[in-house]
């Protein structure tokens, strides 16, 4: 510690500039991650904010929720509790003059069950009577307000927005949640359909019904449209990143270590124990990652703060702290490698005679 | 009593038509309390023999034996603690380490050797000596070659030694100055019983000398003994 300090301090310029390029990608790789893990979160916010467990979908549906429909008789012969609700989707484009066409999901929800008892919202009041909506934060975002009567594609009803929600995404689009007996009718289907979907908090749910079948929540959200695609995408791209960077890294280091191995040779000559120059280089090493990401993390908060709303990044502490984690040891693993260069210096080589 | 001893040593560089032959069967042994000088013209084979001797390199052949132990059978560890706790180097360049003070030179000593080394009040006395006192918060790259000189004696003599090996350490000084550290290094031996071994070209040294060699093309003769 003692030899690692006094070097940065002496060698200051040179130790910026190392500390910068750290910074640099610390940030790339704060803000990626971010970026990845507020896209992944656009998918599943809404799903997330139910807390359940299992889903049931028409077992022809390939677990895709816009392709599900359950029959009443399905449902007849089941005994739906208080930890199952009804979900009925469609896809909708969402309309009034003026204000910008919105891609949306309608979810219709029987209002007293739990998800719709549960739902928090950030202004006006639930839906009550059957032409009422609750909808999506970024529909206020984008110039809607309370009592704005909104139209679904080229349909003629109109349905009043009571309230809004925070964070009611899936798969990337904002949600509208409605009354469920309006579904079928927004949907433009005729037939003898309960829902689309039954969520429970039951992990074990089933329906007596031999059309239909109960998927964990987990294995739902994967085969959201484009949700795993989406996240190795990312997933690559910040694995690619960090392996990148622990090359940078590590280059970074053995020139640096090259540079100084005149006074590695003074320190070895006096006989000061390997064990000293090791630590004083893995120990230099931290001192200039963590702190490269201390300044990192600086940034991605100020970053954080003036991003606009529209942007989806998500700042998940724990995630963000396990990548930096990676950091460290990549810069770690990167010191190792000149490491074997300083215990095998040869004092004379470079003090010459 | 013998503390240094090489015995037979030869030294090669290089492989085929450009091996050279640097060092020629030389035997060479120090005592405490002795000051050695070898002197000899440049690219005799000084640097090398120095170098030798204090386990910084090893011979192509003959032994290197401290206190009475091969060097080539300590392991590196053994090497370091001897020459930290038994050896002091005034090295020809590069003797300080360019990014600590005067002050943090001997700061960094004291974090591996935290016993036996000179008291704070010796080392003042022993700065002043050297004229060196008021240097104590400047790096060495702030420092003339000379008080860079002075500031590496200082180091090697911080721990004790039992052997002080200098290569060159009068290079760069006057002859006021000369005279000042052959004094400082005949008092050394006197005082602390230690084997000082100097190789120069600088003859001034020789008046502080009990015994002075001649090295000649890898040869080394004993050219006077007090
Ligand atoms: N690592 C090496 N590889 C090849 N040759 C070397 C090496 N080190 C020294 N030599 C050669 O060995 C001879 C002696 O070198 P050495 O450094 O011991 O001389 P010196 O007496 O200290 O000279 P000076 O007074 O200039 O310092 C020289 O001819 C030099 O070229
Ligand atoms: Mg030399």
């Amino acid at each position: 510690m003692f030899l690692s300090l006094k070097e940065i301090k002496k060698e200051k310029f040179r130790y910026g500039l190392i500390i910068g390029m750290i910074v640099l990608i610390g940030y790339l790789i704060f803000i990626l991650t971010s970026l990845s893990m507020g896209l992944a979160n656009q998918n599943t916010d809404a799903i997330n904010s139910w807390n359940v467990k299992s889903i049931v979908l028409d077992k022809d549906a390939n677990t895709s929720l816009t392709q599900s429909l359950i029959t009443s008789d399905a449902v007849k012969k089941s005994k739906i509790t208080k930890n199952e609700a009804y979900l009925g989707q469609a896809a909708v484009v969402a309309k009034k003059n003026g204000l910008t066409k919105e891609s949306a999901q309608y979810l219709g929800l029987k209002e007293n069950q739990f998800i719709a008892k549960n739902l928090k919202l950030t202004a006006g009041h639930n839906f009550k009577k059957s032409n009422e909506v609750v909808v999506d934060e970024k529909f206020q975002n984008d110039g809607y307000k309370l009592g704005d009567k909104i139209k679904f594609n080229s349909a003629s009803t109109a349905y009043t927005i009571v309230g809004f929600v925070k964070n009611a995404k899936l798969n990337i689009a904002p949600v509208i949640y409605g009354n469920i007996d309006n579904w079928l009718a927004i949907k433009s289907l005729n037939g003898p359909f309960r829902a689309s979907a039954i969520v429970s908090k039951n992990a074990n749910f089933k329906l007596k019904d031999n059309q239909v079948k109960t998927y964990s929540i987990a294995n739902f959200i994967s085969k959201l449209p484009g949700y795993s695609a989406q996240n190795s995408t990312f997933t690559f791209m910040i694995g690619f990143l960090m392996i990148i960077s622990l090359i940078v890294i590590a280059v970074f280091l053995y020139i640096l270590t090259i540079q100084k191995i005149q006074n590695y040779a003074v320190l070895r000559a006096q006989g000061i124990p390997s064990r000293t120059l090791v630590s004083a280089t893995l120990s230099q090493s931290v001192i200039l990652v963590v702190s490269g990401l201390i300044i990192a993390t600086i940034f991605t908060a100020i970053t954080a703060f003036v991003m606009p709303a529209a942007v989806p990044m998500s700042f998940n502490i724990p995630v963000l702290s396990a990548v930096g984690l990676g950091l460290v040891l990549t810069g770690l693993l990167g010191s190792l490698i000149p490491i074997k260069i300083i215990l095998n210096v040869d004092p004379v080589s470079v003090i010459g005679g | 009593m013998t503390t240094l001893q090489l015995t037979n040593i030869n030294k090669y560089f290089g492989t085929g038509t450009s091996r050279v032959h640097v060092l020629k069967n030389i035997n060479f042994t120090a005592k405490k309390g002795e000051v050695n000088l070898v002197i000899g013209p440049s690219g005799s084979g000084k640097s090398t023999f120095l170098t030798i001797a204090g386990g910084l390199q090893t011979p192509t052949d003959g032994t290197v034996q401290l206190e009475g132990q091969p060097v080539k059978s300590m392991s590196s560890k053994q090497r370091d603690a001897m020459r930290l706790n038994s050896i002091g180097f005034v090295l020809q360049s590069y003797s300080l380490v360019p990014y600590l003070t005067v002050n943090e030179q001997f700061k960094l000593v004291r974090k591996v050797k935290k016993e036996n080394n000179l008291t704070n009040l010796s080392l003042e006395r022993l700065l002043d000596k050297l004229g060196i006192n008021d240097l104590r918060n400047k790096y060495p790259g702030e420092l003339s070659g000379g008080q860079n000189q002075r500031v590496a004696i200082a180091r090697a003599l911080y721990t004790k030694p039992d052997i002080l090996l200098a290569d060159e350490p009068t290079a760069a000084l006057d002859s006021e100055r000369v005279v000042e550290v052959g004094k400082i290094l005949q008092d050394l031996a006197r005082a602390q019983n230690t084997a000082v071994i100097i190789v120069t070209h600088d003859l001034r040294l020789t008046d502080f000398a009990d015994k002075v060699y001649k090295i000649m093309d890898g040869q080394m003769s004993l050219q006077m003994a007090q």
